[in-house]
């Protein structure tokens, strides 16, 4: 059975959490060519973005969900929202939880929405990113 | 951090923008670095298959760069609080040494006591590959603009 509209609030476990490292900082900067100050020194903080980095095994978690029959070559990053409570750190351990928020199926298609939540390991909000990812049901092109 | 950041800031203050290459090389290490090692950003043959036009820059590589523009201006990037964008267009990287110029561009489009709004554009080959994007940030200090012209 493929993904529907069903799908909708289903929540997965969290992940494995995620040690930022102050390394994984500077090596993602200079990818993004970034110099900013902050993303370097003693207690660095990491380029926004960086969600995306957390973000990656969670949403991995759910395109490999046997029951939704989802094909890792025919999904497109639609759009993406980030929601910072505060930045990233080096030294935090983050808890990533992906859960479907909306799902919108279309002939030959589907949008899935996702939302992850990342909290450190006390609970307290860092950031939260949905994605809307757009998935075709036959192979693309 | 630029505490003046706030002063002179307006509806329509345009950002210093930023133009940036992307190569296979910043495919390549941005693969490394965000651990997304799909194919498609460094394989011409997976592209293909894929159905691409060519090898094509992680839609992330993209967002992140164009944060630059924001937090260059900013200067501490702790005060972005939100941050959206629209992947409308992939940008298909050459296999040579220049590879494609991106151009990122910012302009404050709202203001709301301490908050900001940054809408941002980024063009490739004459073409928008972000949509809708729009970045809030908290300048800490209430921006005093004029809420009325004259």
């Amino acid at each position: 059975m493929a993904i529907t509209e069903a799908h909708a609030g289903r929540r997965y476990p969290p992940n494995e959490p995620y040690q930022v490292s102050a390394a994984k900082i500077a090596e993602f900067a200079a990818a993004l060519g970034d110099d900013n100050p902050r993303y370097r020194g003693e207690s660095p903080i990491a380029p926004p973005t960086f969600a995306a980095v957390i973000s990656a095994p969670a949403w991995n978690q759910l395109f490999g969900d046997p029951e939704l029959e989802l094909s890792r070559e025919r999904i497109v990053h639609g759009d993406q929202r980030f929601t910072f409570f505060r930045p990233f750190r080096a030294g935090d351990l983050v808890i990533a939880t992906v859960s479907i928020d909306k799902v919108r199926v279309r002939t030959g298609s589907a949008l899935v929405s996702a939302i992850v939540d990342m909290s450190s390991r006390d609970g307290e909000q860092i950031c939260s990113a949905e994605a809307t990812f757009y998935h075709a049901r036959q192979a693309l092109g | 951090m630029k505490a003046t950041v706030a002063e002179g800031v307006e509806v329509g203050t345009q950002l210093p923008s930023l133009s940036v290459q992307f190569t296979r090389e910043r495919l390549v290490r941005y693969a490394g670095a965000s651990t997304d090692f799909n194919p498609i950003h460094y394989s011409e043959h997976f592209a293909g298959q894929a159905g691409l036009p060519g090898v094509i820059a992680q839609g992330m590589l993209t967002m992140g760069t164009a944060l630059r523009v924001v937090s260059n201006w900013v200067g501490d990037p702790a005060r972005v609080t939100s941050y959206f964008v629209r992947f409308t267009r992939p940008v298909v990287v050459p296999d040579d040494a220049d590879g494609v110029e991106v151009e990122f561009t910012g302009h404050v489009s709202g203001i709301e006591g301490s908050l900001v709004t940054v809408s941002i554009e980024a063009i490739s080959d004459g073409q928008r590959v972000l949509g809708a994007g729009r970045v809030e940030v908290d300048l800490g200090v209430r921006v005093p603009h004029r809420d009325h012209e004259g």
